[in-house]
């Protein structure tokens, strides 16, 4: 599929990662819908796609929300007449221990919130969800070429401190494997699904952490610093290109290994 | 340039070269992007139409959006978006006016 003359829907488009796909996929003749719940990200985001001569649309929505996925799906299609590559940027982060013990006594003095639980569990796995849903049906029902990206994390090995995040990002990464089975299964050939793990990546959110806790990080990467989100815009528009990716998860990390130097 | 006045929001569709750009008013007055750089060539008449039915699509009648503060320094946690009332009879598909929306548009 070429990027130019494309169609493309990218939510936590309005910062890190998610805005660097759509100026990348914008900069390379891509229509581009901007969906984020920050309608001030979206207003500049919009305005830098504007001022490099693309064309986009901005949506603000929660796209843990079955009505607000709905709407943003059709108002891209209503832009610009249809939709062709969808990535699922949004995300969240909520660490804490599932257990915390009092020092003293050995007991339990904290649990994890389940709203931390289900806050992670409904942006980063149910949004993905329903973004995909609803986008392969769009594509299925209007005839159109289509890929699917879900954004998973090198997190997905499982790291302490995460399990809401890294429950979601597991499941993120075995999409692929099941929707272009069932795609398949259902006779639809002119989708694929590719998903995407990154590791640590310098969006505003990374940059900004603790600069002790941001070298010791590096240590165990490989490449010596973080990867660029323009990195894995770049890699999304080679998936776009490339047909015979599909149905599989990509990490992007710089060789992120676990202390001592065994890849993770 | 284009005023649109729809389920009591302002919307301005505006030439940029030989393209459109859609804005709206935030209840502080503050301006929002919409859309930039759509609907190429097309006259003023053309583009107000497809315009309204884009907002019509992104704005249904019953949708609320409570905030966010977008000058709070913590955009994430700090956000409230009610959703949209989904039972209401406009949502998503636009087959009847609203009180605040005439016919006329
Ligand atoms: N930055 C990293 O190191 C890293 C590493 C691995 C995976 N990821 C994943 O990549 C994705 C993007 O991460 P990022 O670092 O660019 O984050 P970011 O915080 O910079 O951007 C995320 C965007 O998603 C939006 N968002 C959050 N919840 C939303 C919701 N419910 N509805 C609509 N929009 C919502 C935010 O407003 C924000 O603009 C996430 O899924 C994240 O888990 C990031």
């Amino acid at each position: 599929m070429e990027i130019k003359g494309s169609v493309a829907l990218v939510t936590g488009g309005g910062n890190g990662i998610g805005e660097a796909v759509v100026k990348y996929l914008s900069s390379r003749g891509a229509k581009v819908a901007v969906v984020d719940m920050v309608q001030k990200n979206i207003d500049r985001v919009v305005a830098e796609v504007k001022a490099a001569g693309g064309e986009a649309v901005g949506i603000q929505a929660n796209v843990t929300s079955e009505a607000d996925t709905a709407r943003y799906i059709k108002g891209t299609i209503e832009a610009f007449g249809q939709l062709n590559i969808a990535v699922s940027c949004a995300g969240i982060i909520r660490d804490g221990t599932m257990l915390s013990l009092d020092k003293e006594t050995g007991k339990v003095s904290k649990k994890l919130d389940f709203a931390k639980w289900q806050a992670v569990i409904d942006t980063n796995l149910s949004g993905t969800f329903l973004t995909m849903r609803d986008a392969a049906e769009a594509m299925v029902n209007g005839g159109w070429e289509g890929l699917l990206v879900p954004i998973s994390s090198v997190n997905k090995v499982g790291q302490v401190g995460q399990i809401n995040y890294s429950s979601a990002k597991v499941a993120d990464a075995l999409m692929p494997k099941i929707i272009v089975g069932e795609f398949l299964m259902r006779g639809i050939r002119k989708i694929r699904c590719v998903a995407i793990a990154p590791g640590y990546t310098a969006t505003p959110m990374l940059t900004g952490m603790n600069q002790d806790a941001l070298k010791a990080i590096l240590e165990d990467v490989h490449l010596g610093r973080l990867v660029a989100p323009e990195e894995i815009a770049s890699l999304i528009g080679y998936i776009v290109e490339n047909q015979a990716l599909n149905a599989t998860t990509i990490e992007i990390t710089g060789g992120l290994c676990y202390p001592k130097g065994i890849a993770k | 340039m284009k005023k649109i006045l729809y389920n009591d929001m302002q919307f301005s569709v505006e030439p940029s070269g030989d393209r459109w750009d859609i804005t709206y008013t935030l209840p502080n007055n503050a301006t929002a992007v919409v859309a930039a750089g759509l609907f190429a060539g097309l006259p003023e008449s053309e583009a107000g139409a497809r315009a309204l039915a884009l907002i019509k699509t992104i704005f249904p009648v019953g949708i609320k959006s409570v905030g966010p503060d977008v000058l709070h320094p913590n955009t994430i946690g700090d956000l409230k978006i009610v959703g949209p009332d989904v039972t209401h009879p406009n949502f998503i598909y636009w087959d009847k006016d609203s009180v605040s929306c005439p016919k006329a548009l």
